[in-house]
């Protein structure tokens, strides 16, 4: 497909997407050829890739249903990408109808995609934004007619922040995103991780994510740990994203396959 | 002869066992429970189909597209799905029925039919609403980017300060009316406007409060103007581009509009400021005019407007123009002229009111031109004066003369001094007293033989230098005489101060010597003048003498000496020297 000139550069279909790719791990055909091959390229280097993304997806599911079960009925989905099967405005919505959702990202397309699909949903919404910049995110009209700040939110940073470099300062944008919180509110983190890896299953990791367009910024537990600073941590702390909470004690076998940890924070009083 | 599916514990052994194996071949947003009492319902139907009679396609169709439905939408999901039941689903339900391989078959195939329809409907689904994404994104990106094209090009095209489209736009605007197709017949004007003195405003109020009210004139004109087009081409310079105009008329009229929409007092921050404009007008037929030429002429036209004291318009004139555009290419031409020789002097003769004896000649410089013909002084030293090219003339002209001067002494006679005239800029450059030195040392002019005329004005400055200049060259024996003298100011005190030798009278007074009723006047004046003069110890020297009569007065007057068509005009050096011969 030939791309028009005036098209910028953000609409290149030709180019992969990290967030058509993910769809494409979950088994969705939202994601065009640049997407698909891509992400096959991955898979051949990763065998693991899409049962990194299932993992990772079903443990948004079932925090999710955590923070619906605790009360919570505002979200805010950062790094939300192609929002198919399974989002949280879906398993929010289902418990609550009430519950209020705004989706964050930065690609145009899937914030248009995200569009038509929330369209006619008077309690979601879409916003065209990166996570890089939380000013710009707390500040979005949206975001701000949809959500209570002085009201306890879920924050979901969900499979995104290891696309965030450490120039970036990944601490600092969380904490301002934290700042801006009610007491009682949640940080729904999780990312690829490498913990207990060997040094040469790491230099293997780094060299097949170097190849993609996305470099991955791997973080360890204990980083991630850092990251819910000003939160406490709910059980089982940050773990390998099948061991959060699992749905049957064998669902969270071979855990660290889904090379995905995760966890939960509670802003406290 | 059937068991009831029903009966077994919920979730059945099948159930279950589907359940595990279409795990993790995609996505599926629910938890196991939840799966598996999905898979344990549809295991019902698919017992029921496969007991019914007659045997019914459609609920095989069914259970496939329900898995497709609960996302359980891949390849290997329908692969496992398949495995699954032909292995497991008789054995772990206990189903007896006849031929129960062959409607197996047939439902495995429907299962497989419906599955594999629904998922190609979804995949199609889920195609068209990424491209169709892909494409609102696309044209939402497009209209951004046009947007910001449109602000960018209001940018680039207005002046920030004003608001007013800025020369960039107007060039534009400028160039379409008179190049778009069949404009030929119509007539296009612009006004150039400036304001008169607006730098005193910024000097003197700063440039904040020039700002503000430079934006003031833009509004007002902007509002005076109506349909016109008023750019701001930067500074204090406006432009109106009238299109369609009927005649000069027509522009006279918008011009006088500007000005009085200038000429309004202004009140800006605390200030009243009254300022006025400069227009030049500029109207023309479409066909055959081009915007460099336009506006070309526009801005000079500007500049009559603005040397005639502003406040006013000028409107265009084309030989006015023309006669200024010839002495501009004349001024370009004269350093090329000195390289090629093509400036000669003439010498016109200073002659002694006593006795008739030639006491010194006056240099002139000639051109011969290659296509005018040999031109006088007055075509082209004013220009070179404005241009700063007197320097390299007048130099070459003072070289020239002293080069000549020095052969007539070989005459055996008292040789006449030669008499050069200096620009004011000559004068006040430094060096002049080393290069009048170096002169007299290559030629072997002795000092006395050079007489420089300067005018009043060279020494209106206050400079200090020249007035050095002149005693050091005085010391040396170079005669210093003042030209024209009694046409400017005449400030006696610098005949004091001055090392003068000698006062030119103009020739004016001595015109006026003809006639018998101003004549009266005229010779009183230049009776007091030479009397004031010897007074001083100068000698006088009358200018434009052309008859016998001035010359016979002059002389009863007791002026020294006279210079004029009378006694001879300007002729090349060996004609004046046969005189002395």
């Amino acid at each position: 497909m030939q791309r028009p000139d005036w098209a910028p550069d953000t609409i290149d279909i030709e180019r992969p997407s990290v967030a058509r790719m993910y769809d494409y791990y979950l088994g969705g055909s939202h994601n065009f050829a640049a997407d698909r091959a891509a992400a096959q390229a991955m898979v051949a280097a990763v065998p693991e890739a899409p049962l990194m993304a299932q993992a990772n997806r079903a443990f948004l599911r079932r925090a999710v249903h955590h923070l619906a079960d605790a009360g919570i009925r505002q979200f805010l989905d950062i790094g939300s990408g192609i929002p198919t099967v399974g989002n949280v405005h879906e398993i929010a919505q289902q418990l609550d109808p009430g519950s209020r959702v705004v989706y964050v990202d930065v690609d145009p397309v899937a914030v248009a995609h995200s569009r038509e699909i929330l369209a006619g949903n008077e309690q979601a919404a879409v916003v065209q934004e990166d996570l890089r910049n939380p000013e710009a995110i707390l500040a979005h009209p949206d975001v701000r007619k949809l959500l209570d700040l002085s009201q306890p939110v879920a924050v979901m940073v969900v499979a995104v922040l290891h696309f965030v470099s450490d120039d970036d300062r990944p601490a600092e944008l969380l904490r301002t995103l934290r700042d801006a919180l009610a007491p009682g509110s949640y940080l729904v983190l999780s990312q690829a991780s490498d913990d207990g890896r060997s040094e040469d299953e790491r230099a293997e990791a780094e060299r097949v994510y170097r190849r993609t367009d996305n470099p991955l910024w791997i973080r360890s537990r204990a980083e991630l740990t850092a990251l819910f600073d000003g939160f406490e941590l709910l059980d089982p702390g940050v773990v390998w994203v099948p061991e959060w909470r699992p749905d049957t004690p064998e669902s969270a076998e071979d855990a660290e396959r889904a090379v995905f940890m995760g966890g939960v924070g509670r802003l406290g009083d | 002869m059937t068991e009831s599916p029903g009966a077994n514990p919920y979730p059945g052994t099948f159930a279950r066992a589907w359940a595990k194996a279409v795990s993790g071949t995609s996505y599926l947003p629910m938890t196991q429970a939840q799966l598996e009492s999905l898979l344990d319902r549809l295991t019902g139907q698919l017992a029921g189909a496969l007991l019914t009679e007659p045997f019914d396609l459609r609920a095989g169709h069914r259970v496939g597209a329900e898995l497709v439905a609960a996302h359980i939408a891949s390849a290997e999901g329908l692969g496992r799905t398949v495995e699954v039941i032909q292995l497991r689903l008789v054995r772990d339900l206990g189903l007896v029925a006849e031929e129960v391989e062959d409607r197996m078959a047939r439902l495995l195939a429907a299962v497989a039919t419906g599955y594999a329809r629904a998922l190609r409907d979804r995949t199609l689904d889920e195609q068209e609403s990424i491209r169709r994404a892909a494409m609102r994104a696309r044209t939402q990106a497009e209209r951004a980017l046009r947007a910001s094209e449109a602000r960018f090009r209001h940018q680039a095209t207005h002046d920030p300060l004003t608001g007013l489209p800025n020369r960039t736009l107007f060039t534009e605007r400028l160039a379409a009316a008179l190049n778009e197709p069949g404009r030929g017949a119509q007539r296009v004007g612009v006004c150039f406007l400036d304001l008169d003195r607006f730098k005193v405003v910024n000097d003197t109020l700063g440039h904040q409060i020039g700002d503000l009210l430079l934006a003031t004139v833009a509004e007002r004109l902007r509002k005076a103007m109506g349909e016109h087009l008023v750019a701001r081409l930067g500074g204090d310079e406006f432009v109106i581009l009238v299109e369609c105009t009927a005649g000069t008329d027509d522009m006279v009229a918008v011009a006088e509009t500007a000005l009085a929409a200038v000429r309004t007092p202004a009140l800006v921050d605390g200030h009243e400021l009254q300022i006025s404009a400069s227009i030049g007008i500029v109207e023309r037929q479409v066909a055959g005019a081009n915007p460099t030429d336009l506006m070309r002429a526009a801005d000079s036209t500007l500049h009559w407007a603005k040397s005639a004291g502003g406040a006013r318009w000028a409107l265009y004139d084309a030989e006015r123009n023309q006669r200024e555009l010839a002495r501009y290419a004349l001024s370009a031409a004269i350093p090329a002229a000195l390289e090629r020789g093509e400036f000669y002097l003439d010498y016109q003769p200073l002659t002694s009111l006593r006795d008739g004896s030639l006491v010194g000649v006056e240099a002139l410089v000639r051109w011969r031109h290659p296509e005018l013909g040999v031109l006088r002084p007055d075509s082209f030293i004013g220009l070179a004066e404005e241009t700063g090219l007197i320097i390299q003339l007048g130099g070459w002209v003072l070289a020239e003369a002293c080069r000549e001067a020095e052969a007539w002494s070989a005459g055996g006679a008292a040789a006449p001094f030669v008499s050069v005239n200096l620009a004011v800029r000559q004068v006040h450059r430094p060096g002049l007293v080393q290069e009048v030195r170096a002169l007299l040392r290559q030629t072997g002019l002795p000092p006395e033989r050079l007489q420089l005329e300067i005018t009043e004005s060279t020494m209106m400055s206050t400079a200090e230098e020249p007035v050095r200049a002149l005693r050091v060259l005085a010391d040396l024996g170079v005669r210093i005489a003042i030209d024209d003298f009694g046409t400017g100011y005449s400030n006696l005190a610098y005949l004091r101060d001055l090392p003068v030798t000698e006062l030119k009278v103009a020739g004016e007074f001595v015109a006026g010597l003809r006639s018998p009723s101003v004549g009266r006047t005229d010779e009183r004046i230049l009776a007091s003048l030479v009397s004031l003069a010897h007074a001083l110890d100068l000698t006088v020297t009358a200018e434009g003498v052309e008859t016998a009569g001035q010359a016979e007065r002059l002389r009863a007057i007791g002026c020294d000496a006279a210079q004029g068509w009378h006694f001879g005009r300007p002729a090349p050096a060996d004609r004046i020297l046969a005189r002395i011969r």
